[in-house]
């Protein structure tokens, strides 16, 4: 059964299924645990527990949907516990490495914003059988998005992957200011959140710059432990909010109320926007742990992106199916994994199992559910400085114009306004809120439109036309330069280009006719043809000796034709016409 | 000194006469640069360090004009040094597999103290 869909998916998604091979990746120095290595069993267990408590804010929203659908306290639990189940069973999913289903990264789930006011919408509509019933709507949609997503790669270059991260890092702060300082109604700053905030955060930057080891490695644990203890302290732990009034159980099962679903006509739109909106948000984070295991990372996977995707999709139907909301991956675990240098695939099932046996104990659940909102916000705006910081070293490696400049800042400057302007947005029509309500997804939309507008007019192929000794190398280069910045080419990759054709017209030397250099760019390769009216050079294998080079202006025209091969990918000069005809090519 | 696209400045520390470049090295002005580094070396320098700080791109002349210099220098048993190598002039000398044939220090000050 499973190999005739096996065989079915193959057909219909030619490419995707067979091409889940990866290049080999460079590890970053700074990194404890890459993706495929598994830590010592004590050093799993902590690390997995520091990113449960993490995760567990995001129950939050289960617990809003909770109270708005009025459940009892004791339903409650258990919509909380079955949530914990999901969060579990999604996690798996989201990070396995297999054929069709996984990103193959460290990317635990979450419950996120982004689904809070459809899912609140639909709470009122018809209560939570149509949130479980539009929840697998918008994870079929993913799944079926899943492998399409390598055919729309031209609308997420690299600049705009790292401004989507980049964007997801503000976003964190963001929500971590919020929670740090503890705003009333009436706008005003409640002291004791900002001091518990503040001890939090000050012990997991000194844990982490100025400490090795274990309290290194698990600074943001003890930082939330810390602020957990400052909490009580300061008398604004509150697990009443959690714990119905009859008590907890030590071990209890959470009973399955929710087994019905129904679907709403009017939620199509809305949760296929979300479905979406959930699709840029998890690019963004798998794109972000691609690059933290990777030094020579230079563009997302889209292999590794459709299976997460999946993934993704498939959690978000299993958390329709047993009575949950809907997830994606968290961007704050991927700050965490930074942070701690434990970027480890092992990490996803024990975090697995760890909900699933929280789901079964509610005092611990009760716990994690109540962790102070001072010490959430610690906890999101140390990691968030992680995940920023990778995004601007993206967009960083590219050359810019004023096209990308426009698109970046323009983009960032919406994604700052849905932060800023958070209120007024939650007013907004229904079936905007999945896009108004998240800084990055209107940011990502705004991206990528004026990402496709500014491609107008950006020739992918480009020429310049020098007379007989007229040729001039600095009029070459800011050529390719200018270029170079239409099409936001990678720096160094572009430099090796601009240093083979300055070489190369050095090289020839002054022509009797004219030369022509011809540039072309694909997000894949860089190619320069330089044509010209003269002999094929020479471009010897090996490096003339010193002597060879010091002894005659020959010897130096084959050093010229050395260098020209170690600096191209690939190299070719031949004779073409009444000419002849240099070809360098450079993988991008 | 200004030759097309490349200056040329001298300066003394101490025994040490600190040639320092700035600009592009490649056919238009390496026998210039050549001749004037020969020029150098003849006139009885016993030391010579090229700053490359400011130099933006050499190419396969200008290795030929440093090779020339340097086999030079060793006939007259003057020290050659060159330093303040930036990244992509650096990755250069890499590729091309010339690292070895020149004394190449680290930033001025570490090459007038090796030097001095």
């Amino acid at each position: 059964m499973l190999s005739q869909y096996w065989a079915r998916a193959k057909k219909l998604w030619p490419g995707w299924a067979e091409n889940r091979v990866e290049r080999g990746r460079t590890r970053p120095p700074g990194l404890l645990y890459s993706v495929d290595e598994t830590p010592p069993r004590a050093v799993l267990i902590m690390a997995a527990l520091q990113h449960v408590a993490l995760m567990s804010n995001s129950l939050i929203y289960p617990i809003i949907l909770g109270r708005e659908a009025h459940l009892s306290p004791d339903r409650l639990l258990d919509f909380v516990s079955l949530s914990m189940l999901a969060l579990g069973i999604s996690t798996v999913l989201i990070c396995a490495r297999t054929s069709l289903i996984g990103c193959g990264y460290l990317c635990p789930a979450a419950y996120t914003q982004i689904y809070l006011g459809p899912s609140l919408f639909a709470v009122h509509l018809g209560g939570l059988p149509v949130v479980f019933a539009m929840t697998a709507f918008a994870g079929i949609l993913q799944l079926a998005m899943a492998p399409l997503l390598r055919h729309v790669r031209v609308l997420l270059p690299s600049e705009i992957t790292g401004l989507v991260i980049a964007i997801v890092g503000l976003s964190i702060a963001v929500l971590g200011v919020r929670y740090s300082l503890g705003i009333t109604p009436k706008g005003e700053v409640k002291s004791t959140y900002l001091a518990i905030a503040a001890v939090s955060l000050m012990t997991m930057v000194i844990l982490n710059v100025w400490t090795k080891g274990y309290a290194r490695t698990f600074c943001v644990l003890i930082g939330m432990v810390i602020g957990y203890g400052a909490s009580a302290a300061f008398g604004i732990l509150d697990l009443s909010a959690a714990v119905p009034s009859e008590g907890l159980h030590l071990l209890r099962v959470p009973a399955l109320h929710f087994l019905e679903w129904h679907f709403d006509a009017a939620l199509f739109a809305p949760f296929a926007i979300v479905a979406l909106a959930g699709a840029l948000h998890l690019m963004g984070n798998v794109s972000t742990a691609q690059r933290i295991n990777d030094t020579d990372w230079v563009r997302p996977n889209f292999d590794s992106l459709s299976g997460g995707l999946a993934g993704n999709g498939l959690a978000s139907v299993i958390c329709g199916l047993i009575g949950s909301p809907g997830v994606n991956s968290y961007s704050s675990s991927i700050g965490l994994s930074t942070a701690t240098g434990i970027t480890s695939r092992s990490l996803a099932y024990v975090i697995s199992i760890v909900f699933a046996l929280l789901a079964l104990t509610p005092p611990a659940a009760a716990a994690l559910a109540t962790v102070p909102a001072p010490v959430i916000g610690a906890a999101l705006f140390f990691t968030a400085a992680f995940v920023f910081t990778n995004g601007l070293q993206i967009i960083t490696t590219r050359l810019l114009d004023s096209r990308k400049i426009i698109v970046i800042g323009f983009s960032f400057a919406m994604a700052m306004i849905a932060n800023i302007y958070h209120d007024v947005f939650a007013h907004g029509p229904v079936l905007l809120q999945p896009i108004l309500n998240s800084a990055l997804v209107l940011g990502t939309i705004c991206a990528v439109a004026l990402n496709l507008i500014m491609r107008i007019g950006v020739r992918k192929r480009v020429s310049i036309r020098f007379a007989p000794g007229h040729i001039n190398s600095e009029a070459a280069e800011q050529f390719l330069s200018e270029q170079g910045a239409h099409w936001a080419a990678r720096r160094d990759i572009l430099n090796r280009a601009v240093f083979g054709v300055i070489q190369s017209l050095d090289v020839l030397g002054d022509l009797p006719g004219d030369t022509e250099i011809n540039a072309s760019f694909d997000e894949f390769n860089l190619d320069v043809r330089i044509r010209y009216a003269g002999l094929p050079i020479v471009i010897p294998e090996q490096r003339p000796s010193s002597r060879e080079i010091v002894a005659s202006e020959e010897g130096e025209r084959l050093l010229a034709g050395y260098l020209l091969r170690c600096s191209a990918d690939k190299i070719s000069s031949r004779k073409s016409g009444d000419g002849s005809e240099i070809h360098l090519h450079y993988d991008h | 000194m200004t030759s097309s696209g490349l200056i040329i400045t001298e300066s003394r520390s101490g025994d040490i006469c600190v040639v320092s470049l700035a600009g592009r090295i490649d056919s238009s002005n390496a026998n210039d640069f050549m001749t004037r580094l020969n020029g150098l070396i003849s006139s009885g320098e016993k030391s010579i360090l090229v700053d490359f700080a400011n130099v933006l791109y050499l190419t396969s002349a200008a290795f030929r004009a440093l090779l020339v210099a340097t086999d030079e220098a060793e006939r007259s048993a003057t020290r050659f040094s060159l330093c303040n190598l930036a990244s992509q002039v650096r990755e250069l000398f890499e590729m091309g597999g010339l690292v070895d044939a020149f004394t190449i220090l680290g930033s001025r000050e570490e090459a007038l103290a090796r030097m001095g």
